[in-house]
Formats: structure tokens, sequence, C-alpha cells
């Protein structure tokens, strides 16, 4: 069974039809990468899939047991400390509160946070803090799918690589399947085992392309060769670096 | 939200000590602005003599009568129950109808006319209303305070809820929370920013709305001390009631409002390059 499966997935905002016809599955222990131009509803179709809202046509059958997601922004408690970020998630998924302390300092020194840093409250972190912490808040539950939305837009591109590779090394061990939406191709041909492309207008998919080997074993080089021919020779690949015309209008 | 432990619990024992040494600090401040209301105030004894204003030593010193009589205190109690209780009536009623408000559009667009209008009715009338109603009991007063402080308390809570940031509702939905928890964790806790000033100067209303309404009401309490005051023409008295209603007030912000805010508000400080630091 597949880790998520979207069948046929349309979607309106105030009567304007963002997504239609959206198909699209991620195996088990698999990463896809969703990739579009912005405005074209990648959001709204990773929210209808975690069940934020409800879809208006299709279904989403969803076969993992546990969802986590990583927004574009943190999206931290300002009031909570760092710690107690991390432990928000601990405690909706019901980890009793003993076990809790031993997670955080887990997950915190996976994404590299200091126990000092752990006692701060967000506005005495910067952003890639922040975001490192949202991004252990995530993690700590153990969940078996992450939704990333654009979870790296906001960090400095050495911060990005180093987060680039925190995810590549928690998927390695297959446990974990995710869908990973971003606007840029790079990124996608890093961490991804598939990439899906969305209609510039959301009106399905318009293709899904496999990536010749597992994430972990690509290296700079392969993935620059990769993006560049698909952007060079694939049609599926011409029209994501669009601006969306809707939103000017 | 706080995951309690030994080693956190040092660290804000430590903040807390520091709060209240950074608050006795301010009271220099304090003192020094009564000092000069002393001074002006002597000088207007002095200029218009006893009957018109007696000095600041003889108004503390009818304080101090106030405070060592037993029955003074007895009144005292009794405007404080009253001003506590129309204050806790206005809180919840005001504080949840504004919550209810802010999650539903047509609460808001329905209850927002209404606060005008009981905004715009004088305060008068509704002691009018009420003592017909009520007589000269604890009711009268009460309803005077629950009418005169629900709108701004019902304002802070609605504020506080349709201003809340929507993403933090999105990102505990993401991870799992119903609505109760969303409200519980996320919404409730962001809508003190706007609740919070709201309460305060609510309390102050209640304070003096129940000495008002008490005064015109006939109804004991201070104001009924300060009417016998006024029959006297005891100004002494008068002035020394004044004071014991501030220092109540005073009295209830700092061991009702403050704490609670302090302890609400210690990111804010934290995000204070003069905050004290863990
Ligand atoms: N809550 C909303 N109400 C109305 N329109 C929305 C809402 N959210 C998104 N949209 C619109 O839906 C379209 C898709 O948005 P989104 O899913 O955020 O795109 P992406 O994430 O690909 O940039 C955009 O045109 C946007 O303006
Ligand atoms: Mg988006």
């Amino acid at each position: 069974m597949n880790a998520l499966n979207l069948q046929g997935v349309g979607h309106a905002y105030l009567g304007r039809t963002v997504l239609d016809g959206i198909d699209l599955a991620v195996a088990t222990g698999e990463i896809v990468a969703l990739v579009g131009p912005s405005g074209c509803g990648k959001s709204t179709l990773s929210h209808i899939a975690a069940d934020l809202i409800e879809a208006r046509a299709g279904r989403v059958l969803r076969g993992y047991r546990r969802h986590t997601m990583i927004f574009q922004e943190p999206a931290l408690l300002p009031w909570a400390t760092a710690e107690d970020n991390i432990a928000f998630s601990l405690k909706l998924a019901g980890v009793p509160r003993r076990q809790r302390a031993a997670r955080i300092a887990d997950t915190a020194a996976r994404v590299a946070l200091l126990p000092e840093d752990l006692r701060k409250f967000p506005v005495e972190l910067s952003g890639g803090m922040k975001q490192r912490v949202a991004i252990a808040r995530a993690l700590a539950v153990h969940p078996d799918f992450i939704y990333f939305d654009e979870p790296f837009t906001a960090l400095d591109v050495a911060l990005r690589r180093r987060m680039q590779d925190l995810v590549i090394d928690t998927c390695a061990g297959g446990q974990l399947s995710g869908l990973f939406i971003t606007h840029d191709l790079q990124e996608a041909a890093r961490l991804a085992d598939r990439i899906a492309v969305l209609d510039s207008h959301g009106k399905g998919v318009l293709g899904i392309r496999p990536l010749p080997s597992a994430p972990a074993e690509r290296t700079d080089a392969t993935n620059f060769d990769w993006v560049q021919s698909a952007l060079a020779s694939d049609p599926l690949f011409r029209h994501i670096h669009d601006v969306d015309e809707r939103q000017i209008t | 939200m706080t995951t309690r432990r030994h080693g956190t619990l040092l660290p804000r024992l430590a903040d807390r000590i520091g709060r209240v040494l950074e608050f006795l600090w301010s009271g220099w401040a304090g003192l020094a602005a009564m000092c000069l209301l002393a001074a002006v105030w002597q000088a207007g004894h002095e200029a218009y003599g006893p009957f018109i204003l007696t000095s600041p030593v003889e108004t503390l010193q009818a304080a101090a009568a106030l405070a060592s009589d037993p029955r003074a205190w007895a009144l005292a109690l009794t405007t404080l129950q009253r001003a506590v209780t129309g204050f806790a009536l206005a809180a919840l009623l005001g504080g949840g109808l504004g919550i209810v408000a802010g999650y539903s559009p047509a609460t808001m667009r329905l209850a927002s006319p209404l606060v005008t209008v009981i905004l715009g009715v004088p305060p008068i009338a509704w002691i009018v209303l009420a003592m017909i109603w009520f007589g000269g009991s604890d009711a009268t007063v009460r309803t005077v305070i629950l009418i005169a402080a629900l709108p701004v308390v019902f304002l802070g809570a609605a504020r506080g809820i349709l201003t809340r940031d929507r993403g933090l509702d999105r990102m505990a939905q993401a991870f799992g929370a119903g609505p109760l928890r969303r409200f519980l964790s996320v919404g409730l806790r962001q809508t003190t920013t706007t609740l919070f000033p709201g309460l305060a100067l609510a309390l102050g209303t209640s304070f003096k709305v129940a000495v008002m309404a008490e005064l015109l009401a006939n109804a004991g309490g201070i104001g009924g001390a300060l009417a016998d005051a006024r029959t006297n023409l005891d100004i002494a008295n008068a002035l020394a009631w004044v004071i014991v209603s501030v220092g109540l007030l005073i009295a209830v912000e700092y061991t009702l409002i403050y704490p609670v805010k302090g302890e609400l508000d210690r990111w804010r400080r934290a995000a204070q390059p003069w905050g004290i630091r863990r």
C-alpha cells in the first residue's frame, strides 16, 4: 500500500478553481518532490493531503501511521521556549511526560541545537535556529510521513544545504516517506526519489520523473548535471520557473 | 505548555525574583511621583485653607484612623467584595462572549452594535435602573460594574481571537490538535495580548463604578462612607476614603493582574536586551 494516494483531487477557493484532477502517489519509504511555479496550488494540495482542509473533489488515501508538517515559516509558539515548542508535538502525540525530555534532547542533537538554545524563546533565536526547532518538532514524534512545504526557502545557502542533508539522512533508513514541496529544482533533485511537476494552473500533475539513484548516493556534480539536462531537454520542466499570472491580474 | 524539570526550576525562580526586584526598584519612581503630588496638594491646602482642602498630613492621619477602625475595614471589604465579584462577572461574561464573537463573525456582527449601545448609555442611567430593580444591594453595584466593564473585556477578547496568528492554528492542526485543543493551547493564549489590557482597564472601572454606585444607590461601602463625609463636610475623611479606594485598587492590581501578566509575558521580556537572561 502506498503511503499517500491522491485520486482526482480538486479544490476551489471562493468559487475559483485552484486544483483540478490531481493524481499523485507516494510509495512507502519514498520522498516525492512536488515542484511548480509559485501560486499553482502546491500548498493547497499539501493541506488537503494532510487533512488541514477538505478537498472539493477526489479522494485522499493515507497509508501511513502519523504525519507531521514543516512549514515555510517556522510557526513556533512565541510564548514557549524551544524545548516547549518541541514538546508541543510530543504532547499532541500522547508521548508520556517522563519520556519527553529524552526525546527532545535526542531530536535537538540531530538538528544541531545546543542545550542552551533549547531554553530560549523563539524571539531569541535566529531564523535558521527557529526553523531547526520547527524541524525538530516535526521529527520528535517519529512520524512515518512528513509534509515539507517549502521549508528551507527562507534559509541561507549554507544552512539550507545542512538541512537538506538532515532530511536525506533521516530518510535514508527507508522508514520515512514524504511529500517535499519546493519551487527549487536543484533542491528537489538533491533529496527526492521522484519529482512530480504540478501544472502552473493546478490542472493536474503534468508528469513524474524518477531520479537515477538513491539521494544518499548522489553528488553535487550528478545533481547539477541532472538538473541541467532536465531543464534543457525535458519539456516537463519548461514552465516551472514561470510566475503566476493569475496573481498579477 | 511547560515541561517542568529540575534543570529549569532554578532559572525560572531567578527570573521571578529578578522581576520582583525590578518592580521594587520602579517603586522609587512611584514614590517620587507621590511626593510631587503631596507638594502640590500642600500648596493647595495653604492657598485655600483646611475647609476646602485638608493638608496631606491630616488626610493621612484620617486614613490611619480609618485603618485602626474595624467598622471602616468592614466598609472597605464590602466595596472590595463588590468590585472584585463584579469584575469577575464582567471578565467571565465579557471574555466568554468576546472569544465566541472572535471565532464567529455572525456573533461579532450581532454583538458590536450592542456594545456600541452599551457604551453609549451613560453609567448613571444604569445605576438608576439597577436601583429600581435591586434597591441598595450588592446586586445593584455588581450589575452596574458588569455593564460598565463588559465592553472593554469583550472587545479585548474578541480582538485577541481575531488577530491571532492563523499559521499557529494550522500548525497545531497539522500536528493533530482538534478544535478544543487548538483553542486551549493556541487560541486562548494569544488573546491574552489584547485581553489583559482590557482586564486591567475593567478592574479600574470596577472600583470606580463600585464607589459611585454605592454613593448614589445609598448601598453602604466606601461610597456610603463618602456620602456621610459629604453630609458632615468632613474633607479629611472624604479624602482618606479616596486614598483607601485607590489603595485597594492598587493592591488588587498588583496581586491579581500583574503577576499573571508577568508570567504570560516572560517571552516578551526575553526579547528585551535588559531582560534577565537565563
Ligand atoms: N485561503 C485562501 N483563500 C483564497 N485563495 C487562496 C487561499 N490560499 C491560497 N489561495 C490561492 O490559491 C492559489 C494556490 O495557492 P497555494 O496553494 O498557496 O500555491 P503555492 O503554494 O503553489 O504557491 C493561489 O492563487 C492563491 O492565491
Ligand atoms: Mg506555498
